[in-house]
């Protein structure tokens, strides 16, 4: 009798075999890291992140994109800046489905998230927040709205909190390397995974122009027989 | 024909405690101020020993710490005609009585499956208001009324549905129930005339002589011998409510339950005319004249109680109160068509659009209207200018299938554009030339010229770039064409 055979004995290095509602990312290298081939539907993942502007956002954008089939919205709760729209659309988010919150307190924000995600409207709620009181049992709150309302719920908040423990089913350590985006999952539905992904380009750098030779206190030249195309990337 | 009686006992009383029952004991006052006597008296009086009929004086003799509040009829009558307006959602036939009104229900059985399903959900609902009511069923409006009678008095009849049923039914019941002058009632009496079988079996024209003919009409109205013709309550085109608290409330909780019977009567009155209301207004009072008024305000004319109750709950909690409050008032000025929302029998995009409203309309209660919104793009060059507000996604669109996502912004794919603007550009700090941002930063891409909006008085006539600082973060930069010393942050990739 070998108790490995039996069904719902699970072993610490596999994933977890139940099924779970999950979205791909569009990144394959990190759809094969994440439990159920994609981010978590139905559950709150954190991401955390130093500084604003390292990618944070952009590689979720096909998981966006995705939860926001059926007509459902992606909330954007305290978020750092405005949402640009041109961007969203690039990245294949649906505008009309945007959903932009600016509340002006911490438990507005949170109160606004729980509404969000258990209404069921929103396949996807994103939030800013510094630290609160009672952080724990406020993503705890929040983890039970994404399950009642099925929605993809991500919490951003920065590297330093990897110590804090968290109810999330996924956290998700995004840093930026040279060009590309290093992301590591200290927390699935799983064993840790050590060795990060890596994934993407650099945002931005996927450009018609070329970056003209500045010197300082130069004016840029522009002269436009000198364009050429950069040869196309991974657009996220 | 069928008719359905509500009777409701004590009505004062009922009114008085509509907002929440206290433990005090009190009473209703009527009659003229130099000697009032007892209309009704609370559980809690009954107890002290104070009955129907005693004077007031000799009723605070009983108990200490009497609360004594005047009858006031015209409040009876309003609450009586709002309680018909209720019913209108039952029947279109209401008509209001004394201490009661009565419903014809034969053209509306059907649609209720049968009287006792209907009688059930009427009671469930006038409990929902915060009445309660003795029921009574039979082929007359009369009847009806003595039925319902006898039963607030703990007498137990059997609704009766067949008139040929009708007299048998009758048989027993006490003649005092009926609308008789006292004296008339009296004198029966002494006769030994007590039940309905005995006066029925009595010769109609030795009645009519000896008690006027109106005790014969009433008789052979109480058979439907006779028709009984009864206006239908026609409600006014507005609704309007008051509640008087029992005691001064302190804070918002409180007002929450008084509330919810409000709107539970506003959801009846608007749903017996096919109505919602656009906006509610909501007043309450603190005494000498002073007043807090909240308007309610939906995107489309709603009515579910519930549902207003939500939107009710989070703009009071933003309220500071000045003063405790003793009575609530709501009104609606304009009842709109309401255009009700099919139940799927698949959750599909009308639940969605639904959902998604509702969301709208709670976030922007508490948010306030401007801190929830959508976003749409703008056809402008100039960054700031080429995103817009949107109109909220749960109106625009709603159930539109294939509009969604246009797949791309009037630049195409090819030129990348930040997630975040920043709302208004920021400053660089300039070093030996370069701009830097917690780090020199390094131009990755650019320039873009974007020059743009002299026709507007808003030029502009920047190059913009991609630039990163040392820790990875990706910035979008621009300087301005005519001064090129000066870099200005303008968006954040991420």
């Amino acid at each position: 009798m070998n108790l490995a055979h039996f069904p719902g004995v699970w072993r610490g290095g596999e994933f977890e075999q139940a099924i779970h509602a999950t979205v791909a990312t569009g990144h394959a290298a990190l759809d094969r890291e994440l439990p159920g081939g994609g981010w978590p539907m139905g559950t709150l993942s954190e991401v955390l992140h130093e500084g604003v502007g390292i990618g944070e956002v952009g590689f979720l954008a096909g998981a966006l994109a995705r939860a926001s089939e059926g007509d459902r919205l992606v909330a954007w709760i305290n978020a750092p800046h405005v949402p640009y729209a041109p961007a969203l659309a690039q990245a294949g988010v649906p505008l009309d489905r945007c959903l932009v919150i600016r509340p002006q307190s911490a438990e507005d924000a949170l109160w606004s998230a729980e509404q969000a995600l258990k209404s069921g409207a929103c396949g996807a709620a994103l939030v800013w927040l510094q630290a609160v009181k009672n952080q724990y049992a406020w993503l705890r709150r929040l983890q039970m709205a994404a399950e009642a309302g099925r929605a993809m719920a991500v919490f951003f908040r920065p590297v330093a909190d990897e110590a804090l423990s968290t109810p999330a089913h996924l956290r998700v350590v995004v840093m930026r390397n040279a060009d590309a985006l290093r992301i590591r999952i200290p927390k699935r539905r799983g064993p840790p995974l050590t060795v990060p992904v890596t994934i993407g380009s650099k945002p931005g750098t996927d450009h018609v122009f070329q970056l003209c030779k500045i010197k300082t206190g130069d004016r840029p030249r522009f002269s436009h027989d000198r364009i050429e195309r950069a040869p196309r990337k991974n657009v996220v | 024909m069928l008719w359905v009686a509500l009777e409701l006992p004590s009505l004062p009383l009922q009114i008085a405690e509509r907002a929440g029952a206290s433990g005090d004991a009190w009473v209703i006052s009527e009659g003229p101020a130099q000697r009032p006597t007892v209309a009704c008296a609370n559980e809690a009086a009954r107890q002290a020993g104070i009955r129907e009929g005693q004077a007031v004086a000799a009723a605070k003799a009983l108990a200490g710490e009497l609360k004594v509040l005047e009858r006031d009829p015209s409040a009876e009558i309003a609450a009586l005609q709002r309680l018909a307006a209720w019913a209108g959602q039952f029947t279109p036939m209401v008509n209001v009585e004394a201490q009661g009104i009565v419903l014809e229900v034969a053209s509306t059985l059907r649609l209720f499956s049968g009287h006792a399903q209907l009688t059930a959900a009427i009671l469930r609902g006038v409990r929902e208001l915060g009445f309660h009511a003795a029921v009574g069923v039979a082929p007359t409006p009369l009847a009806a009324r003595i039925i319902a009678r006898a039963e607030a008095r703990g007498l137990q009849v059997r609704s009766c549905v067949d008139l040929r049923e009708l007299r048998t039914r009758l048989a027993d019941l006490p003649l005092f129930l009926f609308d008789w002058p006292g004296e008339t009632l009296a004198r029966l009496t002494d006769l030994g005339i007590l039940r309905v079988k005995d006066i029925l079996e009595l010769p109609r024209e030795g009645l009519a002589r000896r008690f006027g003919p109106a005790i014969v009409l009433s008789l052979e109205r109480l058979l439907g011998n006779v028709s009984d013709p009864r206006e239908p309550y026609v409600p006014p085109p507005t609704f309007r409510s008051r509640i008087e608290l029992p005691a001064e409330a302190e804070g918002v909780q409180a007002l929450l339950f008084p509330l919810r019977r409000m709107l539970a009567e506003f959801e009846g009155c608007a749903r017996g005319r096919g109505a919602g209301a656009q906006q509610l207004l909501l007043t309450l009072e603190h005494g000498r004249k002073v007043r807090t008024r909240l308007a309610l305000e939906f995107a489309s004319p709603e009515r579910e109680a519930d549902f207003i109750l939500a939107i009710a709950r989070e703009k009071l909690g933003r309220l500071k109160l000045a003063a405790p409050t003793i009575a609530l008032s709501l009104r609606a000025d304009a009842l709109l068509p309401f255009v009700p929302r099919n139940a799927a029998w698949l959750p599909g995009s009308q639940e969605r659009a639904l959902e998604r409203e509702r969301l709208v309309e709670r976030l922007a209660a508490r948010l306030g209207r401007d801190r929830v919104f959508g976003i749409a793009l703008a056809d402008d060059h100039r960054p700031e200018k080429s995103w817009k507000p949107g109109t909220d996604p749960s109106f625009s669109h709603a159930g539109q299938k294939g509009q969604i996502s246009p797949g791309g912004s009037p630049l195409g794919d090819r030129i990348q554009r930040p997630v975040w603007l920043l709302q208004r550009p920021q400053r660089l700090i300039t070093g030996d030339g370069h701009p830097s941002m917690q780090g020199t930063l390094d131009l990755l891409a650019g320039p873009e010229r974007i020059e743009s909006g002299w026709w507007d008085g808003e030029e502009v006539s920047r190059d913009y770039y991609v630039a990163s600082n040392p820790h990875g973060e990706t910035f979008w930069i621009y300087r301005e064409h005519r001064d090129p010393a000066a870099w200005y942050l303008h968006g954040v990739f991420s």
